[in-house]
């Protein structure tokens, strides 16, 4: 259960004077989903294409289940499943086509194939577009393609890059339950998003990357435990009338207090602070309609350590 | 190298060929290409009797042009082309290996440039009942044909794996092969007439006055011939430059439709003349092997030199007396084209250590 799916350790990759991985060391748990987070440009889809080995890295090393993906690239290929942000698929080729071909390019029998690619086509919804060419696939759906392209040799280790741009909500959820299904079966999934809300829903863990290289887990502990902003709305009236009685409870200055449309906002350090104000806001009589947190633990470290950057 | 996974390779590719309506258009084109060229071509050789050999050729010669001509388009950016459409990285985090990527778009692109000898099979045929063609030309031009079309497929695919842009790798593919079919010829004919040689012409005539007439030492009109009785003029030297195609005929070698010439085993008719125009280019091409005359003599006054003189050789002679080099050319070129492979593979490989510039991995 806890042996790792992926390794790196001081993995640095350049192209001519651009340093895209500059220095990279993370470890990804077998039967867990490991999130891959940082803003754009700061190397996400460089590390995956050397985690799928199809770059080498200029130093450092790399292992998945195990194995050197330099050294012997077949064997991790075997392992890994990858798949690429850009939407690559063949025009005229049905999307069942698509997914025997790969099977076949995987080694895997006629027959095995065909009812591989069966199965997979309706495990990401695909199963009515199954015979119609990928041309005419919008992108959502040959975002599914490339997941279901991914899965065809049923790898321990996978690796997605932007599963969930171009979905509609009910197939974020599906691809939600598919990914942690996919971690309980104790394969190791690492995901790298921008929706960052999206990914919170889904990861048990998270890699954040920033300028190539990734964020100490101390650097993020502190990033995560600055204050954070939440949202707190009264049933009976809109926001500019209420920031007078929050502000009296809290003991805060109404000035001060930023209102975002129905929403005050208010800023506390920690949870427990949090917690405190909410049974004082209670207890004051005030009809609290919303209390939450503005922002996720990932979009909160994410922007701390953007912010710290700049 | 895994045989399944090659073919696979291949298959996408077909496959994706086969569902684009252009490429069926451009078949047809070929197609009414080929009915136009056979109907002249018996016109040209004298209508049906006869005429096989001469049909078949040019519809051989025909079908080649337009495989060097179409394949470059076909193979040119089978590799970077993929690349741009993010289509080639998910092929490379499967299993097959980078030279089953390569070789099964190779086989690709050579099947797609047979489809092209498939469609002029008919006419083939046509021209064969026509009588006069030789089963034995019949299978060496076809191989010939078969093997040509290979190696431009490879040196197309090769290309698109060694240059980033499909635009520039079909035009390098375009000029590579008019470097074979025009350079080798473009270079035969400047070099050739460069390195001319001084050739010297010496002739005497017999004397005349200022009115025309032979001057005889009897004071007859005419002695000619009679030597005892002729008054010649001095011997007149003139020189020239004459050009040395005998050292360079090699260059030919290489070109495709020499190749195709050369191989193929010529028919001659009772005068020593080709019945087809591979026979024909083959006499043309070998006669640059011989060198030159670089003296000639006239003289009014020796009639040993009035005979008819030397016949010039026939197409037959030309060729017996003369070496084939069509397997040096074939060899050249499938060098060439193993070579671009070879090169092709180092820059695709993955894990990749260096991008060619400008591209992107995926």
């Amino acid at each position: 259960m806890d042996s790792p799916g992926i390794v790196a350790t001081g993995v640095r990759r350049s192209f001519g004077d651009v340093h895209a991985v500059r220095d990279v060391t993370l470890e990804a748990r077998a039967g867990a989903v490991t999130g891959l987070v940082g803003p754009n440009g700061s190397g996400k889809t460089t590390l995956l294409l050397m985690l799928a080995s199809l770059l080498a890295p200029d130093a450092g090393e790399i292992r998945i289940g195990g194995v050197d993906p330099i050294s012997d690239p077949a064997a991790a290929r075997a392992a890994v499943g990858w798949m690429p942000d850009a939407l690559g698929a063949w025009p005229s080729l049905t999307a069942r086509e698509t997914l025997v071909m790969t099977a076949r390019l995987y080694g895997i029998g006629r027959d095995d194939a065909a009812a591989g690619a069966a199965r997979l086509l309706d495990e990401v919804g695909l199963g009515p577009l199954a015979d119609r060419p990928a041309r005419v696939f919008s992108r959502g759906q040959k975002q599914r393609l490339g997941l279901a392209r991914a899965l065809v040799h049923d790898p321990r280790v996978l690796l997605l890059d932007e599963p969930a741009s171009g979905l509609d909500p009910q197939a974020r959820i599906e691809l939600r339950t598919l990914l942690r299904r996919l971690a309980a079966e104790g394969r190791t999934v690492l995901i790298s998003s921008h929706v960052l809300s999206e990914l919170e829903e889904v990861v048990d863990d998270a890699v954040f990357l920033v300028e190539g290289a990734t964020v100490s887990s101390e650097r993020v502990a502190a990033a995560a435990t600055r204050q954070r902003t939440w949202r707190i709305r009264l049933a009976d009236r809109d926001a500019r009338a209420a920031v007078v009685p929050i502000a009296q409870t809290l003991g805060l200055d109404a000035a001060l207090i930023p209102i975002d449309r129905r929403d005050v906002l208010v800023a506390f350090v920690t949870d427990n602070d949090a917690a405190s104000a909410l049974a004082a806001l209670i207890a004051a009589g005030l009809p609290v309609a919303e209390f939450a947190a503005a922002t996720g633990i990932l979009e909160h470290t994410f922007l701390d350590l953007e912010g710290g950057r700049s | 190298m895994n045989g399944g996974r090659l073919w696979t390779i291949a298959r996408l590719e077909l496959l994706q060929r086969v569902r684009t309506v252009s490429w069926y258009v451009l078949l047809g084109v070929f197609a009414l290409v080929l009915i136009g060229v056979t109907g002249l071509a018996f016109l040209s050789f004298g209508g049906w009797e006869q005429s096989g050999a001469g049909v078949y050729s040019v519809v051989v010669y025909v079908t080649l042009l337009l495989v060097l001509l179409v394949s470059p388009t076909l193979s040119g950016n089978s590799i970077n082309g993929d690349r741009d459409a993010a289509t080639l990285a998910p092929v490379q985090v499967t299993l097959a290996t980078t030279g089953e990527i390569l070789l099964g778009k190779f086989v690709a692109a050579w099947i797609t440039g047979l489809a092209f000898a498939l469609v002029a099979v008919p006419f083939l045929i046509v021209a064969t009942f026509a009588g006069g063609v030789l089963p034995w030309t019949i299978l060496t031009s076809l191989a010939i044909l078969v093997i040509e079309t290979g190696i431009i497929a490879a040196i197309g695919v090769a290309l698109s794996g060694i240059l980033a842009r499909p635009l520039f790798s079909v035009a390098v593919t375009y000029l590579v092969v008019a470097a074979l079919a025009v350079g080798t010829l473009i270079g035969f004919g400047l070099i050739g007439s460069a390195v001319s040689s001084e050739a010297v012409s010496k002739s005497r005539y017999a004397a005349t006055d200022a009115y025309g007439n032979m001057e005889c030492r009897d004071g007859s009109d005419s002695c000619y011939g009679d030597v005892e009785n002729m008054v010649c003029d001095d011997w007149q030297t003139t020189t020239y430059r004459m050009p040395r195609y005998d050292y360079v005929w090699w260059m030919l070698s290489a070109n495709p439709f020499v190749i195709l010439a050369d191989a193929t085993p010529t028919n001659f008719d009772t005068y020593g003349n080709p019945d087809d125009m591979f026979g024909w280019i083959k006499s043309g091409v070998r006669s640059a092997q011989l060198s030159p005359p670089l003296e000639s003599t006239w003289d009014d006054c020796d009639p040993a030199s009035y005979g008819p003189g030397e016949d010039s050789p026939t197409p037959e002679q030309i060729i017996a007396e003369t070496v084939p080099s069509w397997f040096v050319g074939l060899g050249v070129q499938v060098v060439l084209a193993a070579l671009l492979l070879w090169w092709a593979w180092l820059r695709t490989r993955t894990p990749a250590r260096t991008l060619p510039p400008g591209t992107r991995i995926a």
